[in-house]
């Protein structure tokens, strides 16, 4: 009975949404529309909780990682292998902010990148609660979009399950409600998401949080997805 | 974790913090003509010579001038694997020859992996590795991740956090092994000891391995309620199995069977082996599938819970029967079988792969050494891998009669 009212909650905004007109996304982007999802969860780190009901306006975030190519036309110095062109990008923090703004976009919240990817049910995984090698991206030579099953989130996005991490725009701070002291909150870490193919299976989960040097990219695969803010007029 | 580093330079480092633990450095190698048993000892002085860190084994030193004059930890970072090897291998050498001097050894190593507890000032949580520096050293910023802490319990150590389900496997492996064969009545006290408190420290987290941060390790887990490898699956219910053995204490008991019976793990434990697609196969995966069947299987007496495990042994051996001998332990992995099933599978070809284990050659490279002004000197020195993993084959092979003194 504790949980009926955050999943009911979570039902009310997406009945909400409906009949209204689906703005028609951005080449490469998909829709998220406004409303409350589930957030967080019970069984996952102390950082994931409490699992809450929360909201977000309506945005465009990217269908894919930023690949190689994608990312060396903003920065024609980022040096990548010809053959590794279509991979997710590996980049800190501040290149993938630097490349979000000037594609007009910026860096998801861990709100927007949490919805993006689980929808408003609460689910494990970007495709529900089952797992599968074949569901995500372990191979570390081919990064982007090549998991054999090839499953979708909710709204259509693809590998934010493995591959590698995703970088999100907020700070690493306790959720509402957190009382577990950690000394790493505050604005010295950056948050990732959705795991990467070097990790076990957990870290995969959409409401897993990782905590990194947003500068630091030595052992951890990072690369990242961008949203776009709908201009409601 | 992830703490702000300082970095000092080379010179600084090597000058500074030169401390006399280190045995004489051995130079001399065995000819790959040499007959195995020639080969394992003097690999096994290379390794107690040169690897030799307080107890603990090293599994990759780098030679001053790039490391320091007593072994640094190199691209692994890692010390537990080719430690619990060089435990197990004392522990079998010492059931063959109760001589004394091997036994004592087998003590040190152990009391090494102690102190890999004692280090991280936390009860139940083991380091990876430690080295005795005030100061972290440049490789801490250059091999692996960012987990290297300042220990609160011993001063001048740092260690390395993040301990993963590899190493969770070497710990039960090795000490297990050691309270088997080796052990006296006071060792056995501390083996069951440490394991009482590690891997019950990982059943109040819920079947996770924690780090400082009280967050799960990146590959910590064993969790019933979260989605983890069939592997972890058989490493947990192995641990327990051993735990339950070591120290009689019926909440490993319990804990081993709450997760068969709720959890199924039984079942999820069969499929640890991937199989197809064929490139997904995982000789480093099958090391500790090994090392966990091998305590799991000789250990439980229940004919239904034997009968998947061995299903896990046969989705390995279909791998196995083909397997080249091109890694350290894939030979063991044959010996194993052999072991757990008393077929006869020793083929000539086998024999020879035993015949023909080797340990490592020493190499040498140019290091890409930090300076604290954010450039990178560059330093040629020598290096060496492991010989720990030959090693226990050699024993186990031995203890087993699979392996001829005179070979």
């Amino acid at each position: 009975m504790k949980h009926t009212g955050i999943y009911f909650g979570a039902l009310l905004g997406t009945v909400a949404v409906m009949g209204q007109t689906t703005p028609v996304p951005p080449e490469g982007m998909v829709y998220v529309e406004a409303g409350e999802f589930i957030m967080g969860s019970v069984y996952g780190d102390p950082d994931e909780r409490p699992r809450q009901l929360a909201r977000t306006d309506a945005y465009f975030i990217d269908q894919y990682e930023v690949s190689n190519g994608e990312f060396a036309k903003f920065d024609p110095e980022y040096k990548f292998p010809e053959e590794k062109k279509g991979n997710a990008a590996v980049v800190t923090w501040s290149q993938a902010n630097a490349y979000a703004q000037w594609a007009g976009k910026r860096l998801p919240t861990e709100k927007e990148w949490e919805k993006a990817a689980r929808g408003t049910d609460g689910r494990i995984f970007p495709w529900g609660d089952t797992y599968d090698n074949t569901y995500v991206v372990w191979d570390q030579k081919d990064t982007r979009g090549a998991s054999i099953a090839k499953p979708e989130s909710p709204y259509g996005c693809f590998d934010m399950a493995g591959g590698v991490w995703e970088w999100t725009v907020d700070w690493y701070q306790p959720y509402p409600g957190n009382s577990v002291p950690m000394e790493q909150y505050g604005e010295k870490y950056k948050v990732m998401r959705g795991g990467s193919n070097f990790n076990n299976h957990s870290f995969i989960r959409t409401s897993q949080r990782y905590y990194l040097l947003p500068e630091d990219l030595r052992a951890y695969p990072v690369g990242f997805r961008c949203v776009k803010d709908i201009d409601v007029n | 974790m992830l703490k702000k580093t300082v970095f000092r330079p080379l010179l600084i480092l090597v000058g500074c913090l030169y401390i006399p633990l280190a045995a004489q450095r051995i130079d001399q190698f065995p000819k790959k003509t040499d007959p195995l048993y020639k080969k394992v000892e003097m690999f096994d002085k290379l390794m107690l010579g040169n690897h030799w860190n307080e107890g603990t084994i090293m599994q990759y030193v780098i030679f001053p001038p790039a490391g320091l004059e007593r072994p640094i930890i190199g691209p692994q970072a890692d010390c537990l694997d080719p430690t619990s090897e060089m435990l197990a291998a004392y522990s079998y050498k010492y059931a063959i020859t109760k001589d004394p001097e091997d036994r004592k050894i087998a003590n040190r190593i152990f009391e090494g992996i102690l102190k890999l507890e004692k280090v991280t000032g936390v009860s139940g949580l083991v380091a990876r590795s430690f080295n005795q520096t005030d100061k972290p050293l440049w490789h801490e910023k250059v091999f692996w991740y960012n987990e290297w802490h300042p220990s609160s319990s011993m001063p001048n150590y740092r260690w390395l956090g993040d301990l993963s389900a590899d190493k969770f496997t070497s710990i039960f492996y090795g000490v297990g092994t050691f309270w088997e064969f080796c052990a006296d009545a006071a060792y056995r006290k501390k083996a069951a000891g440490l394991l009482d408190r590690f891997i019950g420290r990982v059943i109040d987290d819920n079947f996770k391995l924690t780090d400082l941060d009280g967050k799960m390790t990146l590959w910590g887990n064993f969790c019933p309620n979260l989605p983890h490898q069939e592997l972890n699956s058989l490493e947990m219910l192995a641990a327990l199995k051993v735990t339950y053995r070591v120290t009689g204490k019926e909440r490993y008991n319990a804990a081993y069977h709450m997760l068969i019976d709720r959890y199924h793990y039984d079942d999820h434990q069969i499929n640890s082996k991937i199989l197809f697609p064929v490139a997904w196969r995982n000789v480093g995966d099958d090391y500790h599938a090994a090392r966990s069947m091998y305590m799991l299987m000789r250990y439980e007496e229940d004919r239904s819970l034997m009968i998947k495990y061995k299903m896990n042994l046969n989705r390995h051996w279909y791998d196995w029967k083909d397997m080249k001998f091109d890694f350290e332990s894939s030979i063991w992995f044959i010996m194993v079988y052999q072991v757990l099933t008393d077929e006869n599978i020793m083929t000539k070809d086998r024999q020879r792969a035993i015949k023909d284990m080797w340990g490592f050659d020493r190499g040498s490279k140019v290091f890409k050494v930090p300076q604290e002004d954010g450039t990178f000197k560059m330093v040629k020195s020598e290096y060496e891998g492991t010989a720990a993993a030959m090693i226990r084959n050699y024993w186990f092979g031995r203890y087993y009669g699979l392996i001829d003194e005179k070979w």
